[in-house]
């Protein structure tokens, strides 16, 4: 479904992510696993048009989309949620769903759908956005991002400033997209949390691709687990 | 002193409006467009030409409304490029050096085609008691008109889904994009819509007191009050400004004089700051 080849990217010439290759395929869940300041969060951004590529090609569905405008991106079928989570502050609950549907009114199935995920949103929704608390701000984001209907989801982060209990939360609504078929691809800190959730993972280091596979070899590779799983 | 006060209300709900055109295309990435007042001035302009060929005052009206729309769009689509181009204080500086080159050349070509137009558009009849004051039919049709069209507004930008992309935009670029929203395509818009609200006021305007072809800088430097004191990028904030700034007015003229006016607005303006430095409404911007 999305085919990334060979992609490099930063900031002013200066390359953070280097000749990476990522692959995830439809009704897949793929973690791209890292320390802070490994590429993740430039790897996404230049996937989703936030930064621009300057080598290699994304391919969504068989479709270049490489350096397309970021709106484009998303109306294509690819919802991005970035670590900051980027929602309107003034704007109530139900205004920021209704603007994830844009350019289409939001449809009433699909809000009460984001609604069954996270019933937390249903009872906030004429609260301003910029007034909740950071698990209700991440539940929004993702289902502002779900409004409209993507068929590939993309997250930074998820679990940006959550404490455990709430982190555990976002994963568990996760699955549960994952269940309902969504494809996913996610990039994480929180390694163990990400690993039980995905299908396939990659771990980036330095602006490169160091190892990938099977989420379950991952959890077995002694590199991952000296470094990630904190297993001396 | 209640038609001094309902004269200030009156004035006040058209300086809202003026400011809401400058404050929605500054909140839209620190574009601030010190032509603004030239806008108002071309409507003025085409609209009293048009209507000294013989075109009646409605039909009039639109198209010096449509003119500086006009302007808007044209400012979007050709010096604003760059603008747009640039983050952050490079972006409103050259916004301003560009904008305020264009309102010298308006006014250049103004003064040197048209030295002594101005809009006067005056509505006969009666005084109409308001409240048991007697008010000028003129400056209640100009009110009527600023209410409907500042009601208008307040709908597109609450209940319409290109209302909600234009307010995402000002709140969240990122996010907007992310949304599948065209910042620039909005901002297209914001611009020309801008441009007729200009063209507006100045008709509504010139119903109460001739808009002469001088008036661009004064009309800029009343929204850009407005627009500070409201909070920059706030719509809500503008209206409550143009009111504010309209009482102001009209008991300093009433009781002062006029000619001191543009001083104690101005002195009002700079209270609101110290006191508030980021406007009524202006948390956000």
């Amino acid at each position: 479904m999305l085919e990334v080849s060979n992609l490099s990217a930063g900031y002013d010439s200066k390359a953070v992510v280097l000749g990476v290759s990522v692959d995830v395929r439809e009704g897949e869940v793929v973690a791209i696993i890292g320390s802070n300041g490994a590429g993740k969060t430039t790897f996404l951004r230049a996937v989703c048009g936030l930064l621009p590529v300057s080598e290699g090609e994304v391919r969504y569905e068989g479709r270049p989309i490489t350096n397309l405008a970021v709106h484009k991106i998303a109306r294509a079928g690819i919802s991005f949620v970035p670590a900051e989570r980027h929602l309107f502050p003034e704007m109530t609950v139900a205004e920021n769903l209704a603007l994830g549907a844009f350019p289409l009114r939001p449809d009433p199935g699909q809000q009460s759908l984001v609604f069954e995920l996270f019933p937390r949103l249903a009872e906030r929704r004429r609260q301003a956005a910029g007034t909740m608390s950071g698990g209700e701000q991440q539940m929004l984001a993702v289902g502002r991002a779900l409004m409209s209907r993507p068929r590939l989801l993309i997250l930074d982060e998820p679990t940006t400033g959550l404490a455990p209990r709430l982190a555990a939360q976002a994963y568990e609504s996760l699955a549960a997209l994952r269940a309902q078929g969504m494809t996913i691809l996610v990039a994480e800190q929180q390694v163990p949390i990400v690993l039980s959730l995905a299908d396939r993972g990659y771990v980036l280091e330095n602006g490169a691709i160091q190892i990938e596979g099977l989420a379950t070899e991952l959890r077995n590779n002694p590199t991952v687990r000296r470094a990630y799983l904190g297993v001396v | 002193m209640t038609a001094v006060i309902l004269d200030g209300i009156l004035l006040g709900l058209q300086f809202g409006l003026l400011g809401v055109g400058l404050t929605v295309v500054y909140g839209m990435g620190g574009v601030l467009n010190l032509a603004y007042g030239q806008m108002a001035v071309v409507a003025a302009v085409v609209v009293s030409l048009s209507m000294s060929s013989g075109l009646p005052a409605g039909p009039a009206v639109m198209l010096g409304i449509l003119a500086a729309a006009g302007i808007g769009l044209a400012l979007d689509l050709t010096i604003l490029k760059p603008v747009y181009r640039r983050r952050g204080e490079a972006r409103v500086l050259l916004s301003l050096l560009l904008t305020i080159g264009v309102a010298f050349i308006i006014d250049g070509l103004l003064v040197w085609r048209f030295p002594i137009e101005a809009l006067s558009l005056s509505i006969g009849g009666e005084p109409i008691l308001v409240l048991g004051v007697p008010m000028r039919t003129g400056s209640l049709l100009a009110s009527a008109i600023t209410i409907l069209a500042g009601g208008a507004l307040i709908l597109f930008f609450r209940s319409t889904t290109i209302g909600k992309a234009v307010r995402s935009v000002i709140q969240d670029e990122v996010g907007a994009r992310l949304c599948g929203v065209n910042p620039s395509a909005v901002r297209t818009l914001i611009l020309t819509l801008s441009g007729a609200l200009a063209g507006l006021v100045a008709a509504t305007q010139s119903m109460t007191s001739p808009v002469p072809i001088s008036a661009g800088f004064d009309i800029t430097i009343l929204a850009l009050l407005v627009t500070v004191v409201g909070g920059l990028g706030s719509v809500r904030g503008a209206f409550l400004a143009g009111l504010l700034l309209g009482v102001v007015n009209a008991m300093s003229s009433f009781y002062i004089g006029a000619y001191i006016t543009t001083i104690i607005l101005l002195v009002a303006a700079a209270l609101t700051i110290l006191i508030r430095p980021s406007g009524l409404f202006g948390e956000h911007a």
